[in-house]
């Protein structure tokens, strides 16, 4: 996205919270956000660097029923030239005292790390999941469902059974994938044929834009029993057609869990996926449908709520891994130390043993912060 | 007994029974105890990210805030402002205290622990949140002088501590201290 979208968001910004000052008594605009600094080292890129992002989240009360959010993501790439990323933009109205409509482009409700987890003051690793793609860096496993945020239209409804149990149920219509566009291959879904016996996955491009190149929307939801405090376990489901012609589907189902310990966090995903892609069989093509599945679980014991000369610790462990047709394996071990409760120091190995192809070995220290 | 258990296709007065009893149950919660504001804190606020700390943002800003953690966190509107009426009462309280000196009102341990919530994240006598420790035990484990450099300021042994910093003044904390020694 040009930088002169975020100026014209932070004037607009600016100017209702200027306009505001005057009024005191109910403030509709804050700024917050997160940003954080990474020194990296990759084996299999052979480098080290630093990278560095600013993620603003612009947050606005109309009333008492509408909510706006935008967040813009501001980030140095290895050219060193800035990028800036619209992450969500979107509106929500409050229905009713259970019901909230989405419309805009919103983090899209699939599993936890996405719509919960993903910033880095949150993110107990200085990575993502191997499952749902690197989102910014690389990565040597290859994701499951790269998919953060798209734009569309969607639903939740929260269910309040008793004092500590709640059903929350999401539901979202969106634009969908894309067929990644590459410049020597005229078609990639043609492309993704059977080779020497060995099948391809075809390639799809989840970034979000205001178009889409079918009448076909995607559609999914997530389903989730919440018994507060300490759990929630969800399942979600994602469906799409991908190609011009509509014929080429994409289906996932995941499920999720996350438990909250008074001195450990566990959090888990599992995700299986089908995606057509056409075969060619004695010169005809036919729809192949490409499974997968991966899952990842995350141990976090937070030392310092257990020995309070180590106050502020925490100690991660992170196992992935995603099966067939790209099968790989990855390890991550970090040790976390949190400045305040929103401000940490992430230091993290990762060891990834990918099937076929490079291994990878990284090590990073990330300094986040939440405002 | 045996008999009734047995009749399993429930009869039309059983089943009127029952309506009257999902009538009455879904009546009773269409009418709950009002809200705990610090509960559904202590309930919800930790689930995704560390409780953030109440001091960090103004009451105006809170109240932008809340709004987005209802979306995310499938909180009820009603859940929402309980929320934003305990931030209310722990913001507002400091501007109070801080202006008016006088050492008139009765000062009562039990009162104030039930005013400000603190079961709401603490629990004594096996009732109460989760996310702070019991204090049924902490002044005899801890020590008083710990318990009143605690309450002035939370982040003193913990910086990374969600726990907010109370509009209380030095005879209340003692009132509090005297309350949780009784346990
Ligand atoms: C379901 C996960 C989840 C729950 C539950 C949750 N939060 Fe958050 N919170 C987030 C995420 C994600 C962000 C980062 C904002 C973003 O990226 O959109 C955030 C950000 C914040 C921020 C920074 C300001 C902002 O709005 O960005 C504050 C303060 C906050 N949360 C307070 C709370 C409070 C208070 C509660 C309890 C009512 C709560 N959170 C419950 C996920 C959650
Ligand atoms: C929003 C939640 C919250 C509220 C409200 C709250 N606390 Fe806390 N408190 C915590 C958390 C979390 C901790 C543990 C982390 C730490 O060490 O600060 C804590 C720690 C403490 C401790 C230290 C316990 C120990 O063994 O180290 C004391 C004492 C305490 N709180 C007293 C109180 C009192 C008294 C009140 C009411 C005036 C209160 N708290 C209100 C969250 C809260």
């Amino acid at each position: 996205m040009p930088v002169k979208y975020l100026a014209a968001i932070t004037v607009a910004a600016s100017s209702l919270s200027a306009a505001n000052a005057s009024e005191i008594d109910s403030a509709r605009f804050v700024l917050s956000g997160y940003g954080d600094v990474k020194y990296e080292t990759s084996e299999l890129q052979d480098s080290s660097a630093y990278s560095a992002r600013f993620v603003p989240i612009f947050l606005f009360s109309l009333s008492d029923k509408i909510h706006v959010e935008a967040e813009t993501e501001i980030s140095l790439n290895a050219e060193g030239e800035t990028e800036v990323e619209l992450e969500y933009a979107d509106l929500h109205y409050f229905l009713t005292d259970t019901t909230t409509l989405t419309a805009g482009k919103f983090l899209v409700p699939f599993g936890q790390f996405g719509p919960n987890i993903h910033p880095s003051w949150i993110n107990r690793s200085p990575w993502t999941p191997g499952i749902y793609g690197s989102h910014g860096s690389s990565q040597a496993m290859e994701a499951l469902l790269p998919i953060l945020s798209d734009v569309g239209v969607a639903i939740q409804q929260t269910f309040v059974i008793g004092n500590y149990q709640k059903i929350f149920v999401d539901l979202y219509s969106t634009n969908g994938p894309g067929i990644e566009a590459d410049e020597h291959e005229e078609d990639l879904a043609e492309e993704a044929t059977e080779e020497d016996g060995h099948a391809e996955l075809p390639e799809l491009a989840f970034e979000a834009g205001s178009g889409d190149n079918n009448k076909n929307k995607a559609f999914g939801g997530r389903v989730a029993y919440a018994m507060l405090p300490g759990i929630e376990v969800g399942t979600s489901y994602y469906s799409a057609t991908y190609d011009d012609d509509e014929t080429l589907d994409i289906t996932a189902q995941g499920f999720d869990i996350n438990l909250i310990g008074s001195h450990y966090l566990v959090r888990g995903e599992y995700i299986e996926t089908q995606t057509d892609g056409l075969e060619e069989e004695e010169g005809e093509n036919e729809i192949h449908t490409f499974k997968r599945d991966g899952w990842y679980l995350q141990g976090t014991l937070q030392t310092g709520k257990i020995w309070s000369s180590l106050a502020g610790t925490d100690l991660v462990l992170e196992y992935a891994e995603t099966n067939k047709l790209a099968e790989a394996s990855r390890w991550m071990v970090g040790v976390n130390y949190w400045l305040d409760a929103r401000a940490v120091i992430k230091i993290a190995y990762d060891d990834t043993d990918v099937e076929e192809g490079e291994d990878d070995q990284r090590l990073a220290i990330q300094l986040s912060y939440g405002f | 007994m045996k008999q009734l258990i047995n009749r399993t296709p429930l009869s039309p007065a059983s089943w009127s029974i029952l309506f009257l009893l999902m009538f009455s149950a879904s009546w009773v919660s269409a009418e709950p105890s009002p809200i705990n504001g610090a509960e559904v804190f202590n309930n919800n606020c930790a689930r995704c990210h560390n409780a953030r700390s109440l001091d960090e943002f103004s009451l105006q800003e809170w109240a932008v805030i809340m709004p987005h953690m209802r979306e995310k966190a499938h909180l009820t509107g009603k859940e929402t402002d309980a929320v934003m009426a305990f931030i209310t009462l722990v913001k507002k309280g400091e501007t109070k205290s801080a202006s008016a000196k006088e050492g008139a009102h009765v000062l009562n341990g039990e009162a104030l622990f039930n005013k400000y919530s603190c079961q709401g994240c603490h629990s004594v006598n096996g009732k109460g949140g989760t996310v702070g420790p019991a204090l049924d035990t902490t002044i005899a484990d801890k020590g008083k002088t710990f318990f009143l450099q605690k309450l002035k300021n939370p982040q003193f042994n913990n910086p990374a501590s969600p726990m907010p910093k109370m509009p209380l003044s030095d005879e209340e904390i003692e009132a509090l201290a005297d309350y949780l020694s009784t346990f």
